[in-house]
């Protein structure tokens, strides 16, 4: 059955291109069996979480800048929040001073004005007072002058220059 | 060539003991050498597996460039298999060539072109396979014979044949020549073919010669596998997609 030819190139060796497609295809086979599918599988795995990587990294971009602008936000109202307490602040501040000024002076003016009255009325009391003592003093002194110069020569002296007047008045 | 290769008579087949032994040695290399790369795939890809990524994007992007379409897809696995097959095939004449007594036992088997025609013949056979399947026979017909013009017929029938023979040759002619001319630089250091016979006034520039000869062959091999890829993805668009005029 086997026969060797030496001389080579006389005949087609036509066997060989049978056994190089038969080798061919065992070796496609055991080679997608092997290493075509498991690295192309890999490959495609890593194309898909890349594909996921780049959208979960921008949805979380989006959510990390949704929460800034929201930081933002919070930031730029919690500041306008603070100005109107202060504002506030400063008007109660200022309307409580207000009050507090145009009270003191309502009552500065009140006490000023009772301390007027009462030294007034102080005033004409020891006014009043002075006058009683006056006229008890000039009864008084009155009293003890009358008493003193109520002599008998002095009434006779007196009523009779008053006589005397009136004699005259009638032989005029 | 002048290398006499043992032949077999089998079941009524000729058998050529160096391309069997070439082609399955070819054969395990790649086998190993994808396995060995492809051993624990990681989602986060390190060394050899980056490697072999590397060169399924680089076969890929070779069938996306002709094939952008569902077709392209089935025909990705073949196309990185065939890279390496021939990359393989072409490299390993350069580094192991088993010469004993006449005959040769291992060489490129992209060096003969019993092999390189058979691949070009089956990616042929392929192409106009996938066009029938996919646009049905008349419109196959149409499109790979009578198109652009009905009465371009012979030419189409011609071109056909053509870019089959191209596909082969142009794969079998430069590893072949290859091979030859480093054959030709060994037989400077050994004029009679056995280690006895060296010449230590040829030994020196034969050894430069070799080593430069060598790495241009290298690219060679490199460009000669993409090529041969290439031009089989573009005949397999040629015959399955109808180009609009």
């Amino acid at each position: 059955m086997f026969s060797v030819d030496v001389l080579a190139g006389t005949k087609l060796a036509s066997g060989d291109m049978f056994f190089f497609i038969l080798s061919f295809v065992i070796l496609m086979l055991l080679v997608k069996h092997f290493a075509w599918g498991p690295v192309t599988k890999m490959m495609q795995d890593r194309a898909d979480k890349v594909a996921n990587d780049i959208d979960a990294a921008e949805t979380a971009r989006q959510e990390a800048e949704k929460l800034a602008g929201e930081r933002r936000e919070a930031l730029q109202s919690s500041r306008q929040e603070a100005s109107t307490i202060v504002t506030d602040a400063k008007a109660v501040g200022n309307k409580q001073r207000d009050a507090i000024v145009s009270d003191a002076q309502a009552s500065a003016a009140a006490l000023k004005q009772s301390a007027t009255a009462e030294i007034e009325q102080e005033r004409q009391d020891a006014l009043a007072g002075v006058q009683n003592d006056v006229a008890d003093l000039s009864v008084q002194i009155a009293a003890k002058i009358i008493q003193k110069e109520l002599k008998i020569e002095d009434q006779k002296a007196l009523i009779d220059s008053y006589i005397e007047g009136l004699g005259a008045s009638h032989e005029a | 060539m002048d290398d006499k290769a043992p032949l077999v008579q089998f079941l009524g087949l000729t058998f050529n003991v160096t391309n069997l032994i070439s082609i399955t040695v070819v054969m395990l290399i790649t086998f190993f050498l994808i396995f060995w790369l492809s051993r624990k795939p990681a989602i986060k890809p390190s060394g050899k597996q980056n490697f072999l990524e590397w060169i399924i994007d680089f076969t890929n992007n070779i069938v996306g460039s002709s094939l952008p379409n569902s077709t392209g897809q089935g025909l990705r696995l073949l196309a990185f298999v065939l890279f390496m097959v021939i990359f393989v095939g072409n490299q390993i004449g350069l580094i192991f060539q088993v010469k004993v007594g006449d005959f040769t036992y291992l060489k490129s088997p992209t060096a003969d072109p019993i092999v390189t025609m058979t691949l070009a013949l089956v990616m042929v056979v392929l192409a106009h396979f996938l066009g029938v399947g996919k646009l049905g026979f008349p419109k196959y017909f149409k499109n790979a014979y009578l198109s652009p013009y009905a009465w371009m017929f012979p030419l189409n029938v011609i071109e056909s044949i053509t870019s089959f023979l191209t596909l082969g040759l142009r794969l079998f002619g430069n590893i072949m020549a290859g091979e030859v001319l480093l054959n030709l630089l060994g037989s400077i250091a050994f004029p009679h073919g056995t280690l006895a016979s060296i010449s230590w006034l040829g030994f020196i520039p034969a050894l430069a010669g070799e080593v430069i000869w060598q790495g241009f062959s290298v690219f060679i091999g490199s460009v000669q596998a993409y090529v041969f890829v290439t031009l089989a993805m573009v005949y397999v668009s040629e015959k399955t997609i109808v180009e609009e005029l």
